[in-house]
């Protein structure tokens, strides 16, 4: 029943049949970890534990163990916040938009972006608790009534819409993820051995049988759901960039931010699951199901939401210039050519200069070299939150109270063990969950009885006996 | 009330078969229960009469319940309840409790929505699943045709399954 576009490459190559998908993507779940990744998981437990050491530290000592000043009263953890927050933004923009838009290159790579978004969230809403300075009032924001001891929160305030814009992206892209991710837990359940297998992926799977029935309900909410799903992912960093922008601190006072904070969330989070994908690919051998035409499509996107980018930063020069606000126009010379100039120059050159390259076809479907963009790519888009943060802090109206601002190691060890957290949570994914979409690439492969039709090729044919094999034993 | 159902299943390795074969059934007066399938084939519902889910209203409902709760909460918190007074802002600003609104709107409308999806396939954590064939959530389609609801005469149905290009066929009694 596939349409198969005659311009269109495979999406899925090899000749995989049915069950070959679903042999291929159980694997990792049904034999011992490989090497590979016991030395990832450790590795990045290793990392968690700095993590978990330095959010403590910072908790018992208190937030002067940070580098922050009267000036500087954000920096890293809004820095590392809105970075991984923009991180978790392409998985439901892959699962969603380009479901809407029925791109159907999304199908082998949707899962492990997903998967990406929530671990995203949350290391992002770990910085969101960490930077209160004591997490045990971290309920505060939350409406409570004025007898419980904390005011009623005020609806006007962009941090608070923040706090549930977060967590209503948090909820509904996990539930999102567990809908995709019922009819594989399925499949793993009957191809279980184990008892330990059968019960917890039984106990998961809800009693699913493939009935025709349900698929159709399925196929209803799963396109609502992306319905839903996209205004959500704008309005999400549409709002984490209002916390900044109705504020009146010259930088971050502009109009332009929230499209600009959504492009931005998009690139970074292409990057990252580019990142993750290339090694997956590799490390799983999975490049029939994540082909060079997905690397070029994600390179593409990438190229895209990079000059937007770009093309915001130069807008934001222009509108400052043209403003006639002379405190907008020093924030943004001295973003350039202040002393956080090297700051600057890293974000211009990693995230429009850079991504230039994608030009070329040859460049976006050479592996190595993506995954190197795709480390440039991140690297830039964390620069680019720790500009606008900290360069537009340090020094703004008065310069008497101008003053410079260093990380210190423990905030440092945070950045670098939330890492760590993200990808101890994602080595667990691809141990115990399919990270594949097995039935949507089913539904993608060609089906065998083509050979059937007018329009047979031989190549069909032979599939055909092939399956026939399968099913004669 | 009866307690179980007889059906005739015919297995298939191809969604195409699958899908002519349902067609056939329904069109030689057979009653088709359902048609079991690693993924969702594009088209069987509407061959198997199956009628648009009205899950879509279930998510509008929601939708406009969670709408209506986050401006009446907002209104009555910073109107009724308690004003405070930030910066001399007005308590009753419609404008910004849009942001809020709108997430609560689509939060109310996924949980809803997906809820009413587990209530009306009777899904919840835990439950035995009644599989037709152990390889349906793999590689096999199955065509389970209820006996008893057919007006069609059962001798040719065997030989309908077989020429659709069923690789087996089986009786199986269903518990309902």
């Amino acid at each position: 029943m596939s349409y198969e576009s005659p311009i269109r490459d495979q999406l899925v190559t090899g000749g995989k049949t049915y069950r070959d998908v679903t042999r291929e993507i159980t694997r990792p779940l049904e034999s011992a970890p490989s090497k590979g990744w016991w030395f990832g998981f450790s590795l990045s437990t290793i990392v968690l534990i700095i993590w978990i050491y330095a959010t403590s530290y910072s908790m018992v000592v208190g937030l002067g163990a940070w580098g922050l000043n009267k000036t500087v009263g954000w920096a890293f953890d809004i820095t590392n916040f809105v970075f991984w927050v923009g991180i978790g933004h392409a998985g439901t923009l892959i699962s969603a938009v380009l479901l809407l838009f029925r791109q159907k290159w999304r199908m082998s790579i949707n899962r492990s972006a997903e998967a990406m978004t929530i671990f995203a969230v949350i290391c992002a809403a770990s910085f969101i608790i960490s930077h209160m300075g004591r997490p045990w009032v971290a309920y505060w924001p939350i409406p409570l009534p004025n007898a419980f001891g904390t005011l009623w929160v005020n609806f006007n305030s962009p941090l608070v819409w923040d706090v549930f814009a977060i967590s209503t992206y948090f909820s509904v892209s996990l539930v999102f993820w567990y809908i995709g991710l019922i009819p594989d837990i399925a499949s793993v359940r009957d191809r279980a051995t184990t008892a330990g297998r059968k019960f917890w992926y039984s106990f998961f799977a809800m009693g699913w049988t493939g009935s025709a029935r349900t698929w159709h309900r399925y196929e209803v909410i799963s396109l609502i759901l992306a319905g839903i799903s996209t205004p959500l992912v704008l309005s999400v960093h549409s709002i984490v960039s209002m916390d900044f922008a109705t504020s009146l601190v010259p930088g971050w006072h502009t109009t332009i931010f929230p499209p600009y904070f959504v492009a931005g969330a998009i690139f970074s989070g292409f990057g990252m699951v580019l990142t993750l994908l290339i090694i997956a690919r590799e490390v799983m051998n999975y490049k029939d199901y994540i082909t060079e035409e997905h690397l070029d499509a994600m390179a593409k996107i990438i190229l895209v939401t990079g000059t937007m980018v770009g093309m915001a930063y130069i807008t934001e020069f222009f509108v400052a210039a043209y403003s006639g606000v002379e405190y907008e126009q020093y924030a943004f010379l001295n973003r350039a050519f202040g002393p956080y100039w090297w700051a600057y120059w890293t974000m211009m050159t990693c995230n429009l200069i850079a991504p230039q390259v994608f030009w070329f076809r040859k460049l976006r479907t050479n592996p190595t070299f993506l995954f190197i963009m795709s480390i440039i790519v991140n690297i830039g888009m964390w620069f680019e939150r720790f500009v606008i943060i900290v360069t537009s802090l340090h020094r703004d109206f008065l310069p008497s109270s101008w003053a410079m601002y260093a990380p210190s190691i423990v905030e440092v060890s945070i950045l670098i063990g939330s890492f760590g957290l993200f990808f101890f949570l994602f080595f667990l994914f691809i141990k115990f969950l399919p990270s594949i979409n097995m039935a949507e690439v089913k539904s993608i492969i060609p089906t065998h009885a083509h050979a059937d039709h007018d329009h047979s090729h031989a190549s069909h044919g032979h599939e055909v006996i092939e399956k026939g094999a399968v099913h004669g034993n | 009330m009866e307690t179980s159902k007889k059906l005739v299943l015919g297995v298939y390795d191809n969604p195409d078969k699958t899908y002519s074969v349902t067609k056939k059934l329904i069109s030689s007066g057979f009653s088709v229960y359902d048609v079991y399938s690693p993924f969702a084939i594009h088209g069987l519902d509407r061959v198997m009469g199956i009628k648009r889910s009205r899950l879509t209203v279930a998510a509008f409902i929601f939708a406009m319940i969670g709408l209506s709760t986050a401006i009446t909460f907002q209104v009555y918190v910073s109107y009724f309840d308690w004003q405070v007074n930030v910066g001399g802002k007005p308590s009753l600003h419609i404008p910004t409790y849009i942001p809020i609104t709108f997430e609560l709107s689509i939060l109310f409308t996924a949980f809803g929505m997906v809820s009413c999806f587990f209530i009306v396939n009777k899904m919840f954590f835990g439950k035995n699943a009644d599989i037709m064939d152990i390889r349906v959530t793999d590689d096999l389609f199955v065509v389970a045709v209820d006996v008893k609801m057919s007006k069609a005469d059962m001798g040719s149905l065997n030989q309908l399954l077989m020429d659709g290009g069923a690789i087996e066929v089986r009786e199986r009694i269903k518990e309902l």
